[in-house]
């Protein structure tokens, strides 16, 4: 209430401010979203991974703050609902059912304090999952809340 | 509102037969100035001798002393007159003409003024927006026709859906009420549009600040306060036609209405019918974050809806009370852009650019029907209104069904159901004990019941009790000199009901296996919530100037969805977790306003200043639940400051020129995201406008060209997940005239408006599909004609 009343007797001034709003306390709150990169990564657009094979999945992730948490999503794309960023684009299989598609879901916390990491996940591909389009989806948080997406499409072979 | 007197003629001649030495009786007769026929149920009021009239108009004025007196005739629908009576032994019979409403221009004036007026006493900062506002600047719906108003927004969802946002703040921060009854729908949803028919709206209140003493939970940042239509005049039947076309989405629309009065009983009905296309941006490219979309033809892809709104009233008007039902049905179904839902990208073997007027997946469709009664007693000390309204809100979101996460894919499109169904009554007397005083008490009472279905789950299903009660006094201190202040208690019961999910979970266990479960997303829980609220303000009237300070606590009680949530928000990429334990949120206020109206021109300031005790915020926290970005309900303190000027001036008579601004200042004072800004936060905004009237042109009426700026600053307060928006200039033009085609008829209007005229591609920071880098609608030609009968 204090503020309030501090704020009550600043009316007047409150309609130069206005005029001229620049938010110089802005300086001390984070803006930047992380980054997350496949570049060197791995899977890449279009990529065949083979059933009962041990895949490193690989990704850079990096922010000018502090980077927090990231999660790994693969799920099946065989009704073709989706399509990935990195600008190529794969030809996919037909629309099928899924009987026992993989469904991959993991989320990891970083330890404090780091700006740039590569993340390293080793995935075996189930001997029994649907082959087809499956879509692979990296996401990363900083520590201001800020999230960064990217994904890729996959196949998942004999 | 609803007394509104034009014109009382009155023949002057007392005719007193003498009962005693120093008393007479008065008799005399009141007839309608017109049709001169006999009005019952008059009242003639004076401190100490009143009268009704009766079926042939007359009345007898008993024990009226020698000499002259004042006295008051007034009649619903007439208004009120001050008669002054010189009483002595050749007084003739007193013969009053009373004139009814109708619709000339020098009396609407004369209504303005009065409105007014009432407006400059109220200490709370408050905008009346009139029939012919919305005539002239109707968009595609009710929000985007207001946000010409300085200090309000929308936030819109593609070109036929919108909601308030007043100084920044929206959703269920601002009460939308329709004859006396709060709107209850989805108000909390981000892709959900208010319904209500834009037609047929006489007047439409803005109160900009907080206003819960009489509107209860949730008029924290103000209140759109749609009045109930006048009542028509006696022995009236008239209507108009209106007819619409837009360029920009192909829009065809039409609505008609009529109403007629025979005596004491009149009724109302009205038609709508809007259907339009894709609406087309100013771009053939979408990019959002990595993803590029391709548009056919500017067309934003699966944006056509339709809309079809029907309503009727009946009302009677007695001498000592006044009564009208309305039944209204708005009927609306939407698609959303089908590259991306929400934040979702998605690809489909849908044909979209087959046609850019059919809805295919996702859409939305919206069912609101109302019916409300608003009845008036008058009594003799007290006005006593009594409003009830029952709303059945049923709403459905459709999409395409794909498995998400350990969700197999659903068998139907219908994702999410809501039906809700609310039942108001409030009830309010006006008291005067004298002179110098107006006292207001009332109570609002609301049962909701709130169900679910669909497959996807986002709030629980709840029933939601609410009453509060409160008292008003505007004190007259002198006729410049008002203060007004009131208290009041609100009580308020929520019990949510449990949901398990209707699919398996895999679920890591403490011992490292892992198990299948149906996961259960909400508990049945009793929640009770109770507040005080009150404002105390000042209005003081000074030659040309006007001057206001209003200090108000307004409150909103949680919702559902706050509290409760505990799902997957597939389409915003996020997990929503609510909290339990949230209070109602508080919000003090201080408003002022200054006002000068000289000759030619005015001049206006309304700054406020706004702390939040508990804002509920959704926060983006840096955490994960299956691969989704946990959001989470948390409260925080919020400071918020800004506030509009205004000003206007007459270049030549017939040559206006008006110019607003408006900016709000947001900040988290506390939580997670302090030093952060509110979602959705409008920008630095100004609004240049000119107005030329012409003269009579051969068959055109006093045509009206007008030219609207609006210049944006850019936003670069922004809170995760937001992006900053650039500044923008567009401008709009308009023409307006009467045309008169038949001699019996009142002329024509036609109105042809082009807005965005240089095709300008430009971001609106509050729009929807901003998250996802979709502009603003591009060039729009429109034509309306309204044909009145």
């Amino acid at each position: 209430m204090k503020l309030m009343k501090r704020a009550f007797y600043f009316m007047p001034l409150a309609v130069l401010l206005m005029a001229s709003c620049s938010s110089d306390e802005d300086s001390d709150i984070d803006e930047q979203k992380p980054t997350i990169s496949l570049n060197s990564g791995f899977p890449q657009s279009c990529e065949e991974l083979k059933r009962g094979e041990t895949y490193t999945f690989r990704a850079a992730a990096a922010d000018n703050l502090e980077l927090a948490s990231y999660s790994l999503n693969i799920h099946h794309n065989f009704d073709h609902h989706t399509h990935d960023d990195q600008g190529s684009s794969c030809e996919l299989n037909a629309i099928k059912a899924s009987e026992n598609p993989m469904i991959f879901m993991e989320n990891y916390s970083l330890e404090e304090g780091l700006t740039s990491y590569e993340i390293n996940l080793v995935i075996e591909i189930p001997n029994d999952v649907d082959t087809g389009d499956y879509h692979c989806a990296y996401s990363v948080t900083d520590v201001t809340g800020w999230q960064a997406r990217t994904s890729v499409d996959i196949k998942i072979v004999e | 509102m609803i007394f509104k007197i034009l014109r009382v003629c009155l023949l002057l001649g007392v005719c007193t037969l003498a009962y005693g030495q120093n008393t007479f009786t008065v008799e005399g007769a009141v007839l309608d100035a017109i049709t001169l026929k006999p009005l019952k149920d008059v009242n003639i009021l004076n401190a100490s001798f009143n009268a009704v009239s009766d079926r042939n108009g007359k009345f007898f004025l008993q024990n009226v002393p020698l000499g002259s007196h004042q006295i008051k005739v007034t009649h619903v629908g007439y208004g009120n007159q001050i008669v002054t009576i010189d009483v002595d032994d050749d007084s003739m019979p007193l013969t009053i003409l009373m004139k009814e409403k109708v619709t000339s221009l020098e009396e609407v004036e004369l209504i303005a003024k009065t409105d007014r007026r009432k407006a400059q006493e109220l200490s709370t900062i408050s905008v009346a927006i009139s029939e012919d506002f919305l005539e002239s600047n109707r968009e595609n719906s009710l929000m985007q026709t207001l946000k010409k108003v300085p200090g309000v927004s929308t936030i819109t969802i593609g070109s036929g859906q919108s909601k308030p946002v007043i100084r920044g703040l929206g959703f269920n921060r601002v009460s939308v009420v329709q004859n006396g009854i709060k709107h209850e729908a989805q108000q909390w949803g981000n892709d959900h549009g208010l319904e209500i028919d834009q037609y047929g709206i006489d007047n439409i209140q803005i109160i900009k600040g907080p206003a819960s003493l009489l509107y209860g939970s949730d008029a924290i940042a103000g209140v759109v306060d749609i009045e109930p239509p006048k009542i028509p005049e006696v022995g009236s039947f008239e209507g108009e036609v209106n007819l619409l076309g837009e360029t920009n989405n192909d829009l065809f629309g039409v609505s008609a209405g009529a109403q007629a009065r025979k005596q004491d009983w009149y009724y109302r009905g009205r038609l709508t019918y809007r259907d339009y296309a894709d609406y087309k941006v100013p771009t053939d490219r979408i990019r959002y974050e990595s993803y590029i979309f391709d548009l056919h033809e500017n067309n934003l892809r699966n944006t056509a809806g339709t809309e079809a709104n029907a309503s009727v009233s009946v009302g009677y008007v007695g001498g000592k009370m006044k009564s009208e039902t309305f039944i209204s049905n708005v009927n609306a179904k939407n698609g959303f852009f089908a590259n991306a839902h929400g934040l979702e990208v998605r690809t489909s073997s849908i044909d979209y650019d087959e046609s850019n007027r059919d809805v295919d997946l996702p859409y939305h469709k919206v069912n609101h029907f109302k019916v409300t009664n608003n009845t008036t007693f008058f009594l003799d000390e007290h006005t006593v209104r009594v409003d009830v309204g029952f709303q059945n809100n049923q709403r459905e979101e459709h999409s395409e069904p794909v498995p998400h996460g350990y969700m197999p894919k659903p068998t139907d499109s219908k994702e999410r159901v809501f039906t809700k169904n609310t039942l108001s009554a409030n009830a309010k007397t006006t008291f005067r004990p004298n002179s110098a005083h107006d006292m207001v008490f009332g109570i609002n009472t609301e049962l909701q019941n709130n169900n679910i279905g669909g497959w996807g789950f986002l709030i629980p299903e709840y029933k939601r009790y609410s009453a509060g009660a409160f008292a008003f006094d505007h004190y007259r201190v002198s006729d410049n000199f008002h203060i007004q202040g009131g208290l009041r208690y609100d009580w308020g019961l929520m019990q949510t009901e449990s949901y398990t999910d209707w699919f398996q979970s895999r679920i890591a266990n403490s011992d490292g296996t892992v198990s299948n479960v149906f996961l259960q997303r909400a508990q049945n829980k009793n929640l009770t919530f109770q507040n005080v609220n009150g404002s105390v303000g000042i209005s003081y009237l000074r030659n040309k100037t006007t001057y206001k300070v209003n200090m108000g606590k307004s409150f909103r009680m949680p919702l559902p969805n706050e509290l409760a949530s505990d799902g997957v928000n597939y389409h915003m990429y996020r997990y929503e977790r609510g909290n339990i334990d949230l209070n109602p949120e508080q919000s003090y206020q201080i408003d002022a306003d200054v006002d000068h109206r000289g000759k030619g021109y005015y001049l206006g300031a309304s700054p406020f200043v706004n702390f939040f005790e508990n804002f509920i915020y959704l926060n983006p926290t840096s955490d994960y639940y299956e691969t989704l970005q946990v959001y989470e309900y948390v409260q925080s303190k919020v400071f918020r400051f800004g506030g509009e000027l205004r000003a206007g001036v007459d270049i030549t008579s017939s040559f206006h020129a008006d110019a607003s601004l408006e900016y709000v200042y947001s900040r988290q004072t506390s939580g997670p995201k302090k030093n952060f800004t509110l979602p959705f936060s409008p920008p630095l905004s100004a609004l240049f406008s000119l107005n030329y009237e012409f003269e009579n042109i051969w068959l055109l009426n006093k045509p009206v060209f007008s030219a609207d700026l609006r210049v944006t600053a850019r936003q670069d307060d922004i809170v995760p997940p937001e992006e900053e928006t650039e500044g923008y200039q567009v401008l709009h033009l308009s023409a307006m005239a009467g045309v008169r085609l038949f001699e019996q008829l009142p002329p024509a209007q036609i109105r042809v408006k082009l807005n965005n005229v240089f095709h300008t591609e430009y971001y609106d920071h509050t729009s929807f599909y901003r998250l996802i880098d979709v502009p603003e609608a591009g060039r729009n030609l429109s034509v309306s004609l309204t044909f009145p009968f």
